[in-house]
């Protein structure tokens, strides 16, 4: 017997279509059912109670608190990575002596394991013995050392690691699309009397639009799901209370509060939040770049 | 042709199919004859570390059949660790835990009573402070590794310079801390800050049940309704917001190694949440001729307006032992055997002023005294011993010994981080302790609830 085209099409798809809901679909439909239910984090048995933790999250200050500074945390680091980021290709693609050398130092903070970046920068940022802070007192710019781990700083020593750490990729994006920019396009603008600005607003801006389009959009999407940086900065020391983000808290819920029910809600509306920013996003910009 | 080569191909196969067979055979034969006893401790420095693969060693070369592999966890991973393995229905033979940890595992029936290691070590042989942990029904679910209880450090030649004598309450350490806070080379800017203490999440928790314990009062009564709201927390609360007058800006992102930096690094004159194992980090990072006890000393901590005793917190973890465990029979011979004078002094002496032995036969033993820290520290020993033998110690926030078998929801209390973020707002940001204290209150009363534990 022979199968059809279209069926043998997709009976080969089969198999990843089964992973795709097995490791994807299933996931978020079991945290979904689970938000629905009072459930101990690693004892068995759950009890259904419908809204309730929604509800719950509606009235906690401490969830409102940590989306607040979710917010802050993914625009503050996102725009700094953009802008950053920009920069940086720009001036690795020109042409210099070491330039291969300088690219590759450049992406190294995107190469290194981010445990390895926190507990470097906690080094670095120690408020007794650190770099940092002698620097600073050193060069006179501070009276005396700063506590980058206090609560004054530490929502700003978090967006400078991140922003180190991740702006590489932001390069990695851009440089590439530099890269394919036609020539002419610049000695055109040149001819018609453009400086380097006008050229960089009318031909550079708009060739790299569709990249950004992308970068903001990934990026974001990471920046507010972030976890790792943001734990493990307040590992050993730190004013967690102040750098507490929504995947910090989803986490806090479920392994140290062991409701696994409110973790879950506040994991499916970080979800929801995310469809919503992307829909909007999209409508606003994906016309203009014909995506 | 087709034929001959089909039947090959045929033979070829099951000759494989044979072979393999046998291999796996003789293979499973081998790894069967190990029984593993899996064990997870939270002694991460090296020497700890050391100690107990020598202990290892030996158990291994005295038990064929038996293979101990020993993990080192960081205290952070510990818990989510066993509550993840007991979900899976694969924890380990042993782990270490916070007695809080172990009395709440016992209460879901996980646990396995380690009473045979007890006979075997002589119940008589051990203190009867450690004898409290973890028991219930007359069995002993939890056998501490050892006891290290928290000091009050201070620097002795400060304090002989400015004429600040031990402090009985409070009142009396404020005044100390704020002699201690000096300027010492005149430019009008603080130099030594009179007191330190971590900020991070456990260290509050500690030091809030110490005083809290200090200060007559209590953190949850018999209904399981918190006390956030009591004068005696109000008090203790107001307490610590005067003692941040005398910490360095930023304590509350400091962690604990980074209070004892403080203190070898001459920047804090006393540190409330010191403990034993600080003296390893002095002999290593003081200065040369400030290694001892003649700059670095300890007093027995004061009591609040409200309390009429010390108290400080003991680290003692228990071992478990738990019920899912393959091999529970070579998880305690295991045991007996670590505990025997000769393998335990080792273990003790990785940590020697921290580790408290729990055996008294250690305790007096002429190779114990002998140890050449222990006798440069004798001091911290003594005031280790006074609370232990006075009972003035007591668990991770345990304030009374029945906490332990009667609040299995401290370790969430603990986790969730309600105290730390109470005690955050009234120091760090200005926040009245009576609101601070109303509404953690309320996260407290809605944690209690939802874990299913409110009587009230």
């Amino acid at each position: 017997m022979r199968l059809s085209q279209s069926s043998t099409g997709l009976l080969l798809i089969a198999p990843a279509v089964a992973l795709l809901l097995c490791l994807t679909l299933y996931p978020v439909m079991h945290g979904i059912w689970l938000s629905f239910h009072a459930k101990h984090s690693f004892f068995p048995g759950q009890t259904f109670i419908g809204l309730a933790n929604y509800g719950f999250l509606l009235g906690d200050p401490d969830f409102w608190s940590s989306l607040w500074r979710g917010v802050i945390y993914s625009v503050s680091t996102i725009i700094l990575q953009i802008v950053l980021g920009v920069a940086a290709a720009l001036v690795l693609n020109e042409m210099f002596p070491a330039r291969n050398l300088v690219r590759g130092i450049v992406l190294f903070p995107y190469m290194i394991p981010t445990v390895v970046a926190v507990i470097l920068w906690k080094w670095l940022l120690n408020n007794q013995f650190g770099l940092v802070n002698y620097g600073l007192v050193a060069f006179g710019i501070t009276d005396e050392n700063i506590s980058w781990m206090g609560r004054s700083y530490i929502m700003v020593s978090l967006i400078l690691i991140s922003v180190w750490q991740f702006f590489p990729f932001v390069v990695l994006a851009v440089l590439a699309r530099l890269q394919t920019i036609p020539h002419e396009l610049y000695e055109a603008a040149k001819v018609d009397g453009a400086g380097a600005v006008r050229r960089f607003l009318h031909v550079t801006l708009p060739q790299l639009m569709s990249v950004l389009f992308v970068v903001i959009l990934l990026r974001s999407i990471w920046m507010f799901t972030k976890f790792d940086t943001v734990w493990l900065i307040t590992q050993g020391g730190g004013a967690e209370k102040y750098i507490r983000t929504l995947p910090v808290y989803a986490y806090l819920r479920t392994f140290h509060f062991y409701e696994a029910g409110t973790g879950a809600a506040i994991a499916v509306v970080m979800f929801a939040i995310l469809v919503a920013s992307t829909t909007v996003y999209f409508y606003l910009f994906r016309r203009d770049e014909r995506l | 042709m087709a034929l001959r080569c089909l039947r090959e191909l045929t033979t070829s196969f099951f000759g494989l199919l044979a072979a393999t067979a046998f291999l796996a055979t003789l293979l499973g034969s081998a790894v069967a004859a190990d029984k593993v006893v899996r064990v997870w401790h939270t002694e991460t420095n090296p020497q700890s570390q050391k100690a107990i693969a020598n202990i290892i060693q030996r158990f291994e070369a005295s038990h064929p059949g038996i293979k101990v592999e020993a993990e080192a966890l960081a205290w952070g991973d510990l818990e989510g660790k066993i509550m993840a393995s007991l979900a899976a229905g694969s924890p380990p033979e042993l782990s270490h835990g916070q007695p809080i940890t172990c009395s709440a595992l016992q209460q879901q029936g996980m646990l396995l009573p380690l009473d045979d290691v007890v006979q075997a070590i002589g119940e008589d042989n051990i203190w009867d402070q450690i004898k409290r942990v973890c028991r219930a029904d007359g069995k002993y679910y939890g056998l501490v590794h050892a006891a290290g209880t928290s000091l009050l450090i201070y620097r002795k030649d400060w304090a002989t310079e400015k004429g600040v004598k031990p402090p009985k309450t409070w009142a009396d350490l404020l005044d100390n801390a704020k002699a201690l806070t000096m300027d010492t080379n005149g430019d009008g800017k603080t130099d030594v800050y009179g007191m330190t203490i971590p900020g991070d999440n456990l260290f509050i928790n500690i030091m809030m049940g110490e005083l809290i314990k200090a200060n007559g009062g209590g953190l949850f009564d018999d209904k399981n309704r918190p006390r956030f709201t009591e004068p005696q927390m109000i008090e203790t609360l107001e307490f610590w917001k005067a003692l941040t007058a005398y910490l360095p800006p930023g304590w509350e992102g400091h962690g604990y190694r980074e209070t004892f930096a403080n203190m070898y690094g001459q920047k804090a004159a006393m540190m409330f949440q010191g403990y034993g194992r600080g003296a390893s980090l002095i002999e290593q990072y003081a200065p040369k001729d400030m290694q001892s006890t003649d700059h670095f000393d300890v007093w027995v901590k004061p009591h609040g307006p409200s309390g009429k005793t010390p108290a400080a917190q003991v680290d003692q973890e228990p071992w478990m032992l738990f019920k899912d465990a393959k091999n529970p029979e070579e998880a305690k011979a295991f045991l007996k055997f670590f505990y025997q004078d000769k393998n335990y002094l080792e273990y003790i002496q990785s940590v020697p002023i921290h580790f408290f032995p729990i055996t008294k036969s250690l305790r007096r033993s002429d190779a114990y005294a002998a140890t050449p820290m222990i006798q440069r520290w004798s001091g911290w020993l003594a005031a280790q011993e006074h609370y232990l033998d006075n009972d003035l110690v007591k668990p991770t926030m345990v304030v009374e010994w029945d906490d332990l078998n009667t609040k299995p929801y401290l370790m969430q209390i603990l986790g969730s981080g309600v105290l730390r973020d109470m005690v955050m707002e009234v120091t760090v940001e200005g926040v009245d302790p009576k609101t601070a204290a109303d509404r953690a209150q309320k996260k407290a009363e809605a944690l209690v609830k939802k874990a299913g534990f409110a009587k009230w």
